[in-house]
């Protein structure tokens, strides 16, 4: 399981942050003092850093820039200002990305998400029972048919695999979507996971997706 | 300065002068005085009076000259004492004076609102960047527990960040100083994170998004810039034709020395009447007033930003039709060259 460092100052941020993280399957860990941040973080070796910039002690660009002195951590910077040259500045100082208060929480995980798949550079076949997916041709197939899905497609399914076993909303979904600038409305969600379904029942996963009502979808 | 003027200025010394020489001549006739002695008299006292009168008049005509020719060349006035020489005449000596006097007590009020303004300027940011703490705690909360809150809460978390914002980019539109920052940036993800952000509005109003043609990069501060677009969808929305399907399509165009991004929808329009004053500070129009409250500044803080960014903004509309919204992001070719 991986390991979030979440370091804010604001109590009930960081409570609903770290109730946000473990629900989506990650283990958060909170700083609770900010006095000797850099080496606590070490000590922690945490897999990823959501930063904030404005909290005691030291200004979190500086912590950054002190930390990379000594490790290579992802570090996403959270923060309420709203300010490009802020983000140059965090990027300059080796942050992976910037992300400004207040965030889609969805979006958040995603951009978390994102930046596990560069790190760990997984190639594009995933699996899922017999099924192999290749994420870059946009094909799912087992050992005898291969089927090709759309862009929108894919992301559903994709979003789906990473959730497996979890319900997943229309929003997520429809949040993963515009995220990758395919602005559909939801009529068209609708039709883009039955088509979806009737794809997958073509590879004989009849049902995989579940449709849990006024809440969202399953994938088993 | 003109000499016709200037001697009409001097008339009373002038026509004192003609009586005291009529004097003189009745003197002089009375005392019999020979008549080539009176002429040379009358030469002398001329020449001289005349001397007197031009070497003074040049003296202060080149000093006024190069004055009022400043004056009218600088476009801050105020800093045309730096431009000049201490006249070396009385007169002028107490206006140099007076007027250096006068700038400094006018700078030192001006820098005090400038403190004031400033001191307002750090409160009013710093209050925002606290204010969206709460905001981002209780969005969060609300995704956490979407069992028991309605989603409307949400969305009206999103309008009070957009009011907030608004603040926020009115005291950065009003101003003088420079807090942005321009740098390459992609066009498609700045749409995309103001789509993304309203993206529960859109749906909600069943609006249909055609986004085409928007892979280019663009020169601008990608904040400011999605503030400005957020500004333009919200209206959009806002402004939509009820009982049709609407729209809103997004496009950019790629010239030679610009890009243009055009919004467009297929909303109420704008009457002609109204179309001039949309930039105008408070206006809110027949829309404004027919349609939800208005506050009439979002378009005004757009265009400030667009013209503190260097960008152009300007907006087609037929009523009833459409209204289209072009933003032109000029080219710098100093930087294409550094690339």
């Amino acid at each position: 399981m991986k390991k979030i460092l979440i370091i804010e100052d604001d109590k009930s941020i960081r409570k609903e942050l770290s109730k946000l993280l473990e629900d989506a399957g990650y283990k958060s860990i909170i700083l609770e003092s900010f006095e000797n941040a850099k080496e606590d973080i070490i000590k922690v070796n945490p897999d990823l850093i959501l930063l904030d910039i404005n909290i005691p002690y030291i200004n979190g660009e500086m912590l950054l820039l002190e930390l990379r002195k000594s490790s290579n951590v992802p570090v996403i910077m959270v923060t309420s200002r709203n300010s490009q040259a802020d983000e140059v500045l965090s990027m300059s100082y080796g942050a992976d990305d910037y992300i400004v208060k207040p965030y889609n929480p969805t979006v958040l995980l995603l951009r978390i998400n994102s930046i596990f798949k560069r790190i760990e550079k997984t190639n594009n076949i995933v699996t899922y029972k017999d099924l192999s997916i290749n994420l870059q041709k946009g094909t799912i197939s087992n050992n005898e048919v291969e089927i090709v899905l759309t862009k929108n497609e894919m992301i559903i399914f994709n979003y789906l695999l990473n959730n497996q076993n979890k319900i997943v909303t229309r929003d997520e979904l429809m949040t993963d979507l515009w995220n990758n600038s395919e602005y559909i409305n939801d009529n068209a969600l609708t039709v883009n996971i039955s088509r979806l379904r009737s794809k997958l029942k073509e590879v004989g996963y009849d049902n995989i997706i579940e449709t849990r009502k006024k809440i969202g979808y399953i994938l088993l | 300065m003109k000499l016709s003027k200037y001697l009409k200025d001097k008339l009373l010394p002038i026509s004192l002068f003609f009586v005291m020489y009529f004097i003189i001549l009745l003197i002089l006739f009375a005392f019999k005085v020979q008549t080539l002695l009176i002429c040379y008299i009358s030469i002398v006292i001329f020449t001289f009076n005349i001397i007197f009168l031009l070497i003074s008049y040049f003296r202060k005509k080149s000093f006024y000259d190069n004055f009022l020719l400043n004056i009218k060349g600088l476009d801050k006035s105020y800093l045309v004492l730096e431009t000049i020489n201490k006249p070396k005449f009385y007169e002028g000596e107490i206006l140099y004076d007076s007027l250096y006097e006068i700038n400094k007590s006018m700078i030192e009020n001006v820098k005090n609102y400038e403190f004031q303004m400033n001191d307002f300027r750090e409160y009013i940011e710093m209050w925002i960047h606290e204010v969206k703490i709460p905001i981002s705690s209780l969005i969060l909360y609300a995704h956490n527990h979407k069992d028991i809150i309605d989603k409307n809460l949400v969305y009206q978390m999103k309008k009070i960040e957009d009011y907030v914002n608004q603040v926020l980019y009115y005291v950065r539109s009003e101003n003088a100083e420079k807090d942005y920052l321009i740098k390459e940036n992609k066009l498609d993800k700045i749409i995309s994170d103001t789509l993304l952000k309203n993206k529960d509005y859109l749906l909600e109003n069943n609006i249909n998004l055609i986004v085409d043609n928007v892979n280019y990069s663009v020169l601008t501060d990608s904040k400011w810039i999605e503030f400005i677009l957020n500004q333009i969808i919200n209206n959009s929305i806002k402004y939509k034709k009820n009982n049709t399907d609407s729209y809103i399509k997004i496009t950019a165009e790629d010239l030679n020395n610009k890009t243009i991004l055009i919004i467009e929808d297929n909303g109420i329009g704008i009457p002609l009447s109204d179309i001039s004053k949309v930039f105008n500070k408070s206006f809110t129009g027949t829309n404004g007033r027919i349609r939800s409250k208005s506050t009439g500044m979002g378009l005004f803080i757009a265009k400030n930003l667009c013209n503190k960014l260097g960008h152009k903004i300007y907006i087609k509309s037929k009523e009833n039709e459409y209204t289209k919204v072009y933003i032109t992001f000029s080219k710098d070719n100093y930087y294409e060259v550094l690339k």
